[in-house]
This record gives C-alpha cells, structure tokens and sequence, in this order.
C-alpha cells in the first residue's frame, strides 16, 4: 500500500498548492496568483490518475488475497482520491470565476478567510489521519465540512442583505457563486474524511450531511457509451457504488429515464436479488430491473428510476401537509406489505444482539460512550454491556408475531413518496428479510431524529414524524393482537439510537441520542412481569 | 414583556442539617413537577419534566471539594405553529363486544 500512500501524497501536495495559491490571490488581490492555481490542474490530474493506476496495480496484486479489507482499503485510497479531485476541479472552476472580481473588496472577508482556512486545516490533516491508529483527527477533518458550511452560509446571508440595496449587484452575485463553491469544497472535505474512517472501520460509512447528495456532481462519466444516451454522475452509495441516471440526449432537459450503478459485483447482486424478490412478493414498490451485467468482480445495474421525494427531503420542506400525506400513504402501503407478506414462521429481530455487534464501532468514534461501571453512593449504574446482556434476555420472553418481510434499512432516504400518484417505493433493496416488523419502523423513527438540522420547525416535525409512526404501529399491533409491541419498540429504538451514533458527527446530538437509546433499555429491564403489559414508551423521549 | 430567560440565585453558608433539608425541599419539588424558587421581588416556577438530563460533577483540589448538581430539560412551551399529530389513531371499539 506504501505506492498508494506515495501518489495520494504528490496528488495532496498539489491540492495543497493550489488552494495556498487562491488564499494568496485573495490575501494580496493580486491575479498572478490566481494564474499559478489554475496551472497546477493539470498536474493534479497526472497525480490522480496515476493514483488510480496504482489502485489498479494493488487490486490486480490481491486477486488472490480475498481480505475484505485490503480490498476496503484501496477503496478508501479511491474515495479519497476522488474528492481531492473533486475539491481541485471546484477550485479550478471558483478561480476561473475569481479572475473577474479579484481586485474587489467583497471577498476579503473574515467568513471567506475562515472558511479557507478551514479546507486547508482540513487538508494538512489528511495524512496524520491516515497515519492515525484513532478516528480523531479523521472525525475532526468531517466536522470541519460543517463550519466551512457555516461560514459560507453566513457570508452568503450578508450578500444578500447587501443585494437588497440594488448596488454592485453584480460583483455580489458573483460573489455569493463563489461562496457556493467553497461550500461545495467543504463537501469534498467531508468525503476525504469519510475515506479514511471507513478504511479504519472496515466499513463503508457515509456520514450525515447538511445539504444533499445533489451538490456533489461530479465529472461526466465518458467510459460507457451507449448511444443517444446521457450519463450523468449522481454520487456515491454507503456501499462504494457509483450511481448515474442516465437521459436521453435529444432533449435539452432530458428527464431521467433510468439509474445506471456500478460497483462491486457482491453488493450489486445482493441489490438485485433484492428488487427481484420485492418485484414477486409485492409488485410496484421496488424499481423495475432493465439490465444486470457483470465482469470480474465488477458488477453494473440498470433499473427504472423511480419518481418522488425522500421522506428526509419531504420533511425538510417543513410543510405539515405534505409530511402528513406522506407518512398517511406510507401507513397504509406497510399494512399492506404486512399482510400480504405474513409467513407462518417467528422471526425475532434480535435488538440487543445488533446493538453488541456494533458497540465497538461506536466507542471508535465515540470513545467517551465506553463508560465503565458508576457508582455515586449508593446508586449503581451498569455498562452499557452489562444493560445489553440484561435486556436481551428480557428479549428472549417477549412475544414476536409472524414475520412479514422487511426492508432492513428502513432509512428516510431510502424511501420515496410520488405526491401526484400517492405512491411510495423502496429503494436499497440488498438488506430485505423476513423479520418482526418492528425493525424498520424503530430504524426509520431514529432515522428521522439523527438528522443534523436544528431548525426548530424541522426538529417539531421530526418529533410528530416520529410519534406518527410509533401510534401506527401501535394501532396496527392492536389489530394482530401483539402484545409486546412496545417492549420491542423500545429495545428497537434503544439499539437504533445508540447505534446511529456513530454516523452522527454533532457531540451534543450523539449524546442526546445514547443517552435516550440507554434509557430505553434501562425501562425494559426495570419493569416487573406485571407492569411490563401496560408498558407505553414515554412521549418525551421523541422530544430533544 | 416576556423575557427569553430568567435566573434566580441563590448562595449562603449552611449547616448539615440545613443543606438535606434544601436538598429534600428540592427533590419533594420534583416529585411533585413544580419547584418554586422565590425571593422579595421576584419569583421562578419550574415545571421538570417526566425525563431530565442529570449531571453531576464532583471536583477536589487542595483547596477546595466541591459537588455539582444539574438537572436540565427542554421547556415545552406551546409554540404558535401546529402542534397536532400527523396520524391519528383509528378508534378501538371494533374488537370489543
């Protein structure tokens, strides 16, 4: 890997220059500067690709190696060599736009220079994190996304502001674009720093964002030429897939006729595999599959593409009606899934037991979560192991009623709603079982409250969101007489909670959500045989 | 007129037999859901809630120990937007006889 390592270091260096050299226009508004910068793309490209060839030299060399993950770690080597590249080509296009306003005073701000500083912070990190056997530094290079975001957001309001008295209107548009551009970097940031956690992990992760996916648009895929037919990046999944949508060329604002994804060949037949048994089992709510091929150990997918908004971006709106109308279409299209899919076997969802497996996943990014055992007097407070062991045998009582089949990773962006049609459809199929019902509603109730937005009106809506479903179930568990609903519920949403923590960057809302996810389980275990019938999960706890 | 924060303090010098005794006035209050908190000019009602974060931190120096105690939740102050529910449960009475 040391080859690796060496070319990631020339294709950072180089980075390093040319954004040193922005700083330095905008410092000294001088445009020679400016001109340095924008040389150094083409050297940032030699240093990319042969970072790439080198992937491809590592990946040719472990073909007999079946490690997951030395193969994960060549990955995280391209991860991260894309979104330097991806930050070098922003940065190309913001100089090029700098060229014009250079000498003016809009850009020589405290929020501009803070937020530069920032990415190069960021940056001069990269390589002590890769050296770094702790998560640190890597965490610290992702939360830097946000206060470049900040920053820029700010700046971005005083333009505005300044916009509404009618002068310079011109230099500040060009100005508040430039912003937009620096922001985006902040993105870029975020996915080195993403690179580095999930090569430490043995994980792909992809940490919560500010913004959407939608921003970080990268380069035309050229590779695949299918004829009259656009191609057109869309980002990257958790999994390491790329995905495109792909449009007809002949119009100029082609509608996206299918999603094209390509990537390892084990995660995409997985994904297929999943499509085609929700295709049978419960036709319409998966997207249709056009074209499966594979090579090697690469796989590409093509399937329809799907119409409608993601409940994360549904909520965001901040509007009731729509949320309301939603989360309704939901309701009643999980009824029918349930019923339709009931098999005559018990499958319990093992809440505790998943919690377990990822506790040492969640101490590597939140170390200070691994409290030993407390005691103030007389109170004694339990690990969280120990509290683990001791609910999971109350788990093992609890009734569970027949499986019906489950998405498993009932996440608010893997599903959509079609406001036109009143439709809802899954996407991210790979993890679908059969299982407790339960499961999913309690990950989508803790995929709703793990957003990263604290706008009070979204936080509200979150928490209706997150009531809403917990009153569904519930009525829906008194239809099947399920007794223990909310006993599950509660180990559900407890092992989700503290689970979600570690894509959860924001300290104050990591602790928020441990300490609710332990305070779950502690109810469990506290309540007697005979309270544990009447037991209801307090309100509060979808509050902040 | 409202204002967005309100304080209250309070500091004096105390026996044992003192200190359990605000302690237990303190922790009556909050079985109760109501702790006033009041003085000559003005007063404080707070309402904790069924669920609070509780910190405690204990220090010691050379100089001094000391023993800190806070307890903190959201005020849920009824906001003007609108509050109710997004799903309502269906009513119960079909099984029943």
């Amino acid at each position: 890997m040391s080859s690796l390592y060496e070319s990631l270091q020339f294709l950072l260096l180089d980075v390093q220059k040319q954004l040193q050299n922005i700083e330095d226009a905008l410092d000294h508004q001088d445009p020679a500067f400016i001109e340095k910068s924008l040389n150094l793309m083409d050297y940032i490209d030699i240093a990319h690709l042969n970072l790439l060839q080198r992937a491809r030299h590592e990946y040719q060399s472990l073909m007999h190696d079946s490690s997951r993950e030395s193969q994960l770690i060549v990955q995280s080597y391209e991860h991260v060599g894309h979104a330097l590249k991806a930050l070098a080509k922003q940065l190309f296009d913001m100089a090029v736009q700098l060229k014009k306003i250079c000498g003016s005073n809009l850009l020589h701000k405290h929020n501009v220079f803070s937020a530069f500083s920032d990415l190069s912070k960021g940056l001069s990190l990269v390589l002590p994190a890769i050296d770094s056997d702790s998560l640190g530094l890597s965490i610290d290079i992702c939360r830097l996304q946000n206060r470049i975001h900040q920053a820029c957001q700010l700046q971005i309001e005083k333009y505005k502001k300044q916009l509404r008295t009618g002068q310079q209107t011109d230099a500040l548009l060009k100005a508040s674009f430039i912003l937009k551009d620096i922001d985006i970097m902040g993105d870029a940031l975020l996915r080195v720093g993403e690179g580095i956690i999930s090569a430490n992990l043995g994980q792909f992760i992809q940490i919560d964002r500010y913004h959407a996916l939608e921003a970080s648009i990268n380069d035309l895929k050229q590779d695949i030429s299918l004829p009259d037919l656009r191609i057109h990046s869309m980002g990257e999944t958790k999994s390491g897939c790329t995905i495109s949508g792909v449009r007809s060329s002949k119009e100029t604002e082609g509608e996206i006729l299918a999603i094209f994804k390509e990537g390892k060949k084990q995660k995409l037949l997985e994904e297929k595999k999943g499509i085609d048994s929700w295709n049978k089992k419960f036709p319409g709510i998966a997207p249709e599959v056009y074209s499966y091929q594979k090579t090697g150990d690469k796989a590409a997918l093509l399937f329809e593409y799907l119409t409608g908004k993601t409940f994360d971006k549904l909520l965001l709106q901040k509007e009731r009606k729509p949320l309301k109308a939603g989360l309704k279409t939901l309701f009643v299209t999980l009824e029918d899934i349930w019923q339709q899919t009931r098999i005559d076997e018990i499958h319990p969802a093992n809440y505790m037991q998943q919690l377990e497996k990822r506790l040492k996943n969640i101490y590597k990014v939140h170390p200070d979560f691994n409290l030993k055992g407390l005691q103030i007097g007389d109170m004694k407070q339990a690990t969280l192991e120990k509290l683990v062991k001791q609910a999971a045998k109350v788990e093992r009582k609890l009734k569970v009623p027949q499986a019906v089949y489950i998405h498993g990773d009932f996440n608010t962006d893997n599903i959509l709603y079609d406001s036109v049609q009143q439709h809802i459809s899954f996407i991210d199929l790979h993890r679908s079982e059969y299982l407790d019902y339960v499961q999913d509603l309690s990950v989508l109730m803790v995929s709703f409250y793990r957003m990263t937005n604290f706008d009070p009106d979204v936080r509200q809506l979150i928490r209706l969101a997150m009531e809403a479903i917990y009153d569904f179930g519930q009525s829906y568990a008194e239809k099947i007489q399920d007794e223990d609903y909310s006993l599950r519920m509660a180990l559900g949403l407890g092992r989700s909670f503290i689970t979600s923590t570690r894509f959860v960057f924001d300290k104050e809302h990591a602790k928020s959500m441990h300490f609710k996810g332990r305070y779950l389980i502690e109810q469990v275990i506290q309540l007697d045989k005979a309270n544990r019938k009447k037991y209801e999960i307090p309100k509060e706890i979808f509050h902040d | 007129m409202t204002k967005h924060t309100n304080n209250f303090e309070h500091e004096s010098l105390q026996d044992k037999e003192a200190i359990v005794s605000y302690l237990k006035a303190l922790t009556k209050g909050i079985e109760k859901g109501e702790v006033l908190f009041s003085d000559d000019e003005e007063s404080l009602l707070l309402r904790p809630n069924k669920i609070s974060r509780l910190r405690i931190r204990a220090s010691q120096s050379k100089k001094e120990q000391s023993l800190r105690i806070k307890l903190s939740w959201l005020s849920d102050e009824q906001d003007s937007s609108d509050n109710s529910p997004l799903f309502i449960k269906p009513k119960k009475n079909k099984q029943s006889d």
